[in-house]
């Protein structure tokens, strides 16, 4: 083979839908299709949360606390009952639910951009910058990432913009790894070099035949990352130290039912409904997207 | 095992302790003025300047930092805001707690993990393989906060067999054990199954097999020893997701570790304290990523033999 010929067509090959060997995967299952439909349903409550809620998430009614959800004999105005203060559940868990997801969206897109950069920093420069990365790197993937994130929510208090940052900053090693990988190999390959003696820029070659090349495996880490991002919001502010009151998530929600368990289960178990139900959904759905990109992976594991 | 496989192992270890600590520095440098915070705004400029000077935060950041390092290297992390008690103290006291949880969370992750992806991967593609791996996605979505709530509800509030907090009894373990050692014996079990049906496609199997070898001396003997070091390294890398997930199993349960210590510490803002957790949860990571860096030399004796790490 030519060097020029194992230039692979990286589009094709990302749209592809039909190999011989992944004939099971080509469309998604039922199971899959359910997923698809509640992530859909996730996204749509989301982003209409303001026009879907039947009630402000903040507004109180005292007269009206603890009520129990309309199913189970409370006013019918409360689908899913109200809490403590009397505010509706069903209203805050759509506002809850908006807060989570642009979390997890914004800090999804830190992690997989500032660890991409780094990764083909570090295999273009190689030498010192290659070291410190990985340095950082090791570090990183050595001390506990929800231990480090509370250490700078100690340190530094919270606000949004921080905790939104230190939520980015989970899991961007192993994009940094699996780049720098990545761009080693693709660079050794001919047609980067190729492009390179044409005289084009070096950011040039990656964003425009590199990076497609790779993004196959970057969105199959996406998948990956995105559940556990959620996890890691939503741990943080059911510990109570990542979004704060009156603001609320789906972590929160499910934190301040906790002291309501005894007797009013209804306010808390909803939103751990929803983060299980969603962060489910995106595994299944992200293992098909797995099998549908590459096949070979469905084989080997 | 080579020297120079060992010295850069340390090497690497040192280097990860060094700038754990000075993490650690920096961020409590840069998060403001401790005098500040903790003395009133009202207290004389001179009794300020006594605490700087008592503390030695006059002196230039090169020597406190190099101060800094000693006293960690000493095992003194300073005393706590709040009560004046030394935070090494503080911290000792809730060491066995965590410990006796962890390592009993830990023995139920492999006792569930380890076989259950053998099974899996013995029995591929049938019903036993898809149930494992239902359960394996399962175990992964369901945040161990949640899963905690709901055991406490069921269990506490509605059969009423167990204590829904605190410490003291067995049964005060169940449910934090539970809890904990569920949410990542699915990840080992992946990850068994996976190392699993590498091994078993190679050609050594066909061999075993084909001069009459049993099963079980075929798992137990061929396959397993050869998949142990993926299924090690999977291990300790998880091993860090174990003792964050002690923060939060042990806050639902109100279980006295090192975990709610921490996050109690965070939320009062007990910096001092909190820097003495963090450094010694990331002195515990790097001491066992060492320990199972020694452990491929003895898994795998070509690593020990080359000094290089194979790629598993």
């Amino acid at each position: 083979m030519s060097a020029l010929d194992a230039h692979p067509p990286a589009r094709r090959w990302f749209f592809r839908r039909h190999r011989p060997t992944a004939k099971a995967h080509q469309r998604p299952s039922l199971l899959v299709m359910i997923c698809l439909l509640w992530l859909a349903l996730v996204v749509f409550a989301a982003i209409f949360a303001g026009w879907l809620a039947p009630f402000g998430y903040t507004e109180q009614s005292l007269l009206n606390r603890l009520k129990p959800p309309a199913f189970l004999g409370g006013p019918a105005e409360h689908l899913l009952g109200t809490d403590g203060l009397g505010r509706d559940v069903l209203s805050r868990l759509f506002f809850a639910l908006r807060t989570s997801i642009l979390v997890a969206l914004l800090g999804t897109g830190i992690g997989a951009v500032t660890g991409t950069v780094l990764g083909i920093l570090a295999a273009h420069f190689r030498g010192w910058v290659d070291d410190i990365v990985m340095v950082l790197v090791d570090f990183q993937a050595s001390v506990p990432f929800l231990i480090v994130a509370l250490a700078v929510l100690a340190f530094f208090g919270n606000s949004f913009v921080l905790f939104v940052c230190i939520v980015g900053l989970f899991g961007w090693e192993t994009y940094a790894r699996l780049v720098r990988g990545l761009v080693l190999s693709v660079s050794g390959e001919g047609y980067a070099f190729a492009i390179g003696t044409l005289g084009v820029h070096p950011a040039r070659i990656y964003l425009r035949h590199v990076l497609p090349n790779i993004a196959g495996v970057l969105v199959v880490q996406l998948t990956l990352n995105f559940p556990e991002i959620i996890l890691l919001e939503t741990s943080l502010s059911f510990l109570g130290l990542g979004i704060q009151p009156p603001g609320t998530s789906l972590g929160l929600a499910l934190g301040e039912g906790r002291n309501y368990i005894a007797t009013a289960w209804w306010i808390g178990l909803p939103a751990g409904v929803v983060i299980f139900l969603t962060t489910l959904s995106i595994s299944l759905v992200g293992d098909w997207v797995r099998d549908a990109l590459d096949p070979s992976l469905a084989q080997s594991e | 095992m080579s020297g120079p496989f060992l010295l850069r192992k340390f090497a690497r270890c040192l280097l990860t302790l060094l700038l754990a600590v000075t993490f650690v520095f920096v961020v409590l440098r840069l998060s403001g003025d401790p005098v500040q915070r903790m003395l009133a705004d009202d207290v004389p400029a001179r009794v300020i300047e006594s605490y700087r000077t008592m503390w030695g935060l006059d002196r230039p950041l090169p020597e406190q930092y190099l101060r800094y390092i000693s006293q960690v290297v000493q095992g003194d992390f300073g005393v706590s805001f709040r009560d004046d008690r030394p935070v090494a103290a503080i911290i000792a006291e809730r060491i066995p707690a965590t410990l006796n949880l962890g390592l009993l969370a830990f023995g139920i992750t492999l006792l569930i993990g380890i076989p259950g992806g053998i099974v899996a991967a013995m029995n591929r593609g049938r019903l036993v393989d898809r149930v494992v791996m239902g359960f394996t996605i399962l175990g992964h979505s369901l945040p161990n906060f949640f899963l905690g709530i709901l055991l406490i509800l069921y269990f506490s509030m509605t059969l009423r067999l167990l204590p829904s907090s605190g410490i003291g009894t067995w049964q005060h373990m169940v449910m934090p054990a539970i809890t904990l050692g569920t949410s990542f014996a699915g990840t080992v079990a992946r990850f068994t199954r996976t190392a699993m049906l590498e091994v078993l496609n190679q050609p050594y199997m066909r061999t075993a097999r084909a001069k009459g070898l049993g099963r079980t001396a075929r798992v137990w003997r061929h396959a397993l020893p050869n998949a142990a070091i993926p299924i090690v390294t999977v291990i300790g890398l998880r091993l860090g997701a174990l003792v964050g997930g002690a923060t939060v199993v042990e806050t639902v349960f109100g279980y006295p570790g090192i975990g709610s210590l921490l996050v109690n510490a965070v939320a009062q803002r007990d910096l001092a304290v909190v820097q003495g957790v963090v450094l010694l949860i990331a002195f515990t990571m790097v001491l066992t990523n060492l320990i199972i860096d020694l452990a491929y030399g003895w898994l795998d004796p070509r690593i020990a033999m080359s000094g290089k790490e194979t790629k598993a």
